[in-house]
């Protein structure tokens, strides 16, 4: 045979073989246990993992070191007496099981393969109940004990090193012809094929973590519908996020729901409507001060929208708190132009498009004043101004020490140019709270004003 | 034939990495420092987060405790810059052990203020010079150094080849994949927290094991900074 076709042959059969492997890393296999114990544990450590473990461990130690997790007392004996519940007496190697709360607004969850689950202060807020909180760590503790994150690292090497490989192979194909024109475009798609394979893989994962963990949480008490309730509490698309990927023609969360309610026996424990109420009371109880904390950090990262919704969640549970309204108070200040909550047209897919496009392109400030200049942004503005002013107030009827809201009032007032009642607002501040951390700030601020109104 | 035009399109795209992709410094500055409305005298640098990660065949992989060295040898090169420029470093205040927990989160909430603002000052960096960004007075919660008047807020990544990983980005040349390590400094009012000056020097990795080169990089990232005696 001409040596050509030898080689055409060759490199094709090398192509296909490649480009094949990876998919195969995506079969998994069923595994009974939710968690394996460290004597009937099979997974093996290899050289990849014990690195990827050193690093991670290096990676929640800084964490800690930048503020990013959040430590209220109470907060963290609840999350720690859930997460030991689900957990029961299992031990893993190389795993030492924490469960804390991480200082982001957005919701989500994660686990790191070390043991250490993380919460975002947004998913806690967004949750209802001790169950759906259950149902959440019971998923990421499966990602654990089913060692998700050194398989699909395994795997995203061997899929990283084939697409290294036929890419080589495509640049350097010397071969014309059919056979070459086959080499070239299996070295071009590869990107494409893999990536989906990668996506595809995660998909599986998530899906064992969820019948897994709901397994999980019910064996340890919790109620079983804590799980496709937590994923219908985290469709609450309250800043207009939810996009369809490009490979997800249908909806993600919904999906997830759909197959948790039909895992669910007739026969499993449900609440009874009066213990649904009682258990969202005793949860957002204990949640209080990391859902003001939310509050504080959805506003400092733009997110009015959570701001407003959680913190009506505070008012509802305490509606005589003068810190609750505080904090509702404050949000709809920061809402300024935006309305609270997502028109249906806002809700549309391409809406949320040019939303993410605008918030990539502009700084929230050019945002406000771009609204501003719409008819529906000027009366937006009117309404949470005068929402903020009389929560404000309010605030400040239960409890009229309460020195953030003077604060708050003053920023307000500065903002509608009423510059008298906003030098006194802050005035009142500084007299309340000589100490606290901001008080350099509206000094700087008042005097400004003051000099203006000379 | 065909291999011959390769090799020849391989040997300018080596010559032009080499030259002109190997150091690039961007500088944007604010007019008021141009016009000199702002005298800067004394900066606080907060904790840079610089973030490499070692490139194989197989994938990238993290670097924690490397980029924990880098980043400190960054802020390094940016104090040593700074006080070229006759421009008073005042001291950390912000290191992990000394700090409580809501000093951490302050000083978290400004980082992530930064983070968020960055992709637009990065994308849109001759804007800098219209006075467009700002990260608005709440910087001032970080209560630094009274005489602080400016805090530098500084970023990286960087990526650094394996052995087999430099063969591939050889071999496929065309790829353009080339290790490299990009910094972007800001320096941002201490009390209205608008942002007065940007850079983000780009270099060829070796800045991120030659303590010399980065320092240069870093310097020649703020030749157009005036210094404060010169004012």
């Amino acid at each position: 045979m001409n040596p050509i076709r030898y080689c055409q042959i060759f490199l094709l059969t090398l192509c296909l073989i490649l480009t094949s492997l990876p998919l195969s890393a995506r079969v998994t296999t069923a595994k009974p246990n939710t968690f394996a114990t460290v004597e009937d544990e099979k997974f093996a450590f290899g050289k990849v993992d014990l690195d990827l473990l050193s690093e991670i461990k290096l990676l929640d130690e800084r964490f800690e070191k930048e503020g990013v997790v959040f430590h209220e007392k109470n907060l963290d004996a609840y999350l720690n007496r859930v997460g030991t519940a689900v957990v029961a007496d299992k031990k893993l190697e190389n795993v030492e099981w924490k469960f804390r709360a991480l200082r982001d607004p957005v919701p989500n969850a994660f686990a790191l393969p070390n043991g250490s689950i993380y919460i975002n202060t947004g998913l806690l807020a967004l949750l209802d109940d001790e169950n759906q909180l259950a149902a959440v760590i019971a998923h990421e503790i499966t990602h654990v004990s089913e060692r998700h994150t050194y398989e699909r690292n395994r795997s995203l090497r061997k899929i990283m090193l084939t697409m290294n490989i036929i890419n080589t192979i495509g640049n350097w194909n010397p071969i014309g012809g059919p056979a070459g024109l086959a080499i070239s475009l299996i070295a071009s798609v590869s990107p494409f094929m893999l990536a989906i394979s990668v996506l595809g893989y995660s998909k599986d994962q998530e899906k064992e973590a969820d019948l897994e963990g709901l397994k999980a949480a019910a064996a340890a008490g919790f109620v079983p519908d804590g799980m496709p309730n937590s994923f219908k509490a985290m469709q609450t698309d309250v800043e207009g996020e939810q996009m369809n990927s490009f490979y997800s023609d249908h909806p993600k969360l919904q999906e997830r729901v759909n197959y948790t309610t039909s895992s669910i026996g007739a026969d499993a424990r449900k609440l009874t409507e009066d213990e649904a109420k009682t258990a969202k009371s005793d949860y957002l109880t204990v949640m209080e001060l990391a859902d003001r904390h939310d509050v504080e950090l959805a506003i400092n990262e733009g997110r009015f929208r959570s701001a407003v919704y959680v913190s009506q969640k505070l008012v509802n549970l305490h509606p005589d708190s003068s810190e609750n309204v505080f904090y509702l108070a404050e949000s709809y200040r920061m809402l300024g132009p935006r309305n609270a909550e997502l028109t249906d047209q806002q809700r549309t897919s391409g809406a949320k498009k040019k939303a993410a496009k605008t918030r990539s392109k502009r700084t929230l400030e050019e945002q406000d004043a771009e609204l501003l200049k719409t008819p529906e942004g000027e009366a937006a503005w009117k309404a949470n101004s005068e929402k903020s002013e009389t929560l404000f107030l309010r605030s400040l009827e239960l409890n009229r020490f309460n020195a953030s809201a003077h604060r708050g009032l003053g920023m307000l007032y500065e903002r509608l140019n009423r510059k008298q009642e906003a030098a006194g607002e802050y005035a009142k501040y500084l007299e309340l709270a000589p100490n606290a951390i901001d008080t350099e700030r509206v000094r700087r601020r008042l005097a400004v004003l003051r000099e203006s109104m000379n | 034939m065909r291999l011959q035009v390769r090799f020849v399109f391989v040997i300018l795209c080596c010559a032009f990495v080499h030259h002109s992709a190997a150091k690039t410094e961007a500088q944007y500055l604010n007019p008021k420092i141009l016009e000199k409305k702002v005298t800067i005298r004394s900066a606080a640098l907060l904790p840079a987060k610089v973030e490499i990660t070692k490139e194989s065949a197989k994938g990238s992989e993290m670097m924690v405790a490397e980029s924990a060295d880098i980043s400190s040898s960054v802020m390094e090169a940016v104090s040593y810059t700074l006080q070229q420029k006759k421009i008073n470093v005042v001291a950390n205040r912000f290191e992990p052990a000394s700090m409580d927990d809501s000093r951490k989160y302050q000083l978290a909430d400004i980082q992530t203020r930064y983070d968020a603002l960055l992709p637009k000052l990065v994308k849109k960096s001759k804007d800098v010079k219209n006075a467009r960004f700002t990260l608005g007075d709440e910087v001032m919660l970080l209560n630094v150094h009274k005489d602080a008047d400016v805090l530098v807020f500084i970023r990286g990544q960087g990526r650094m080849f394996t052995k087999g990983k430099t063969a591939f980005s050889i071999i496929n040349i065309f790829d353009l994949d080339f290790p490299f390590a990009t910094i972007t400094v800001g320096i941002v009012d201490a009390r209205s927290g608008e942002v007065l000056a940007f850079t983000k020097p780009m270099s060829a990795s070796k800045v991120l094991k030659d303590k010399k080169a980065l320092n240069k990089m870093i310097e020649k990232s703020f030749k157009k900074f005036p210094a404060t005696a010169a004012q």
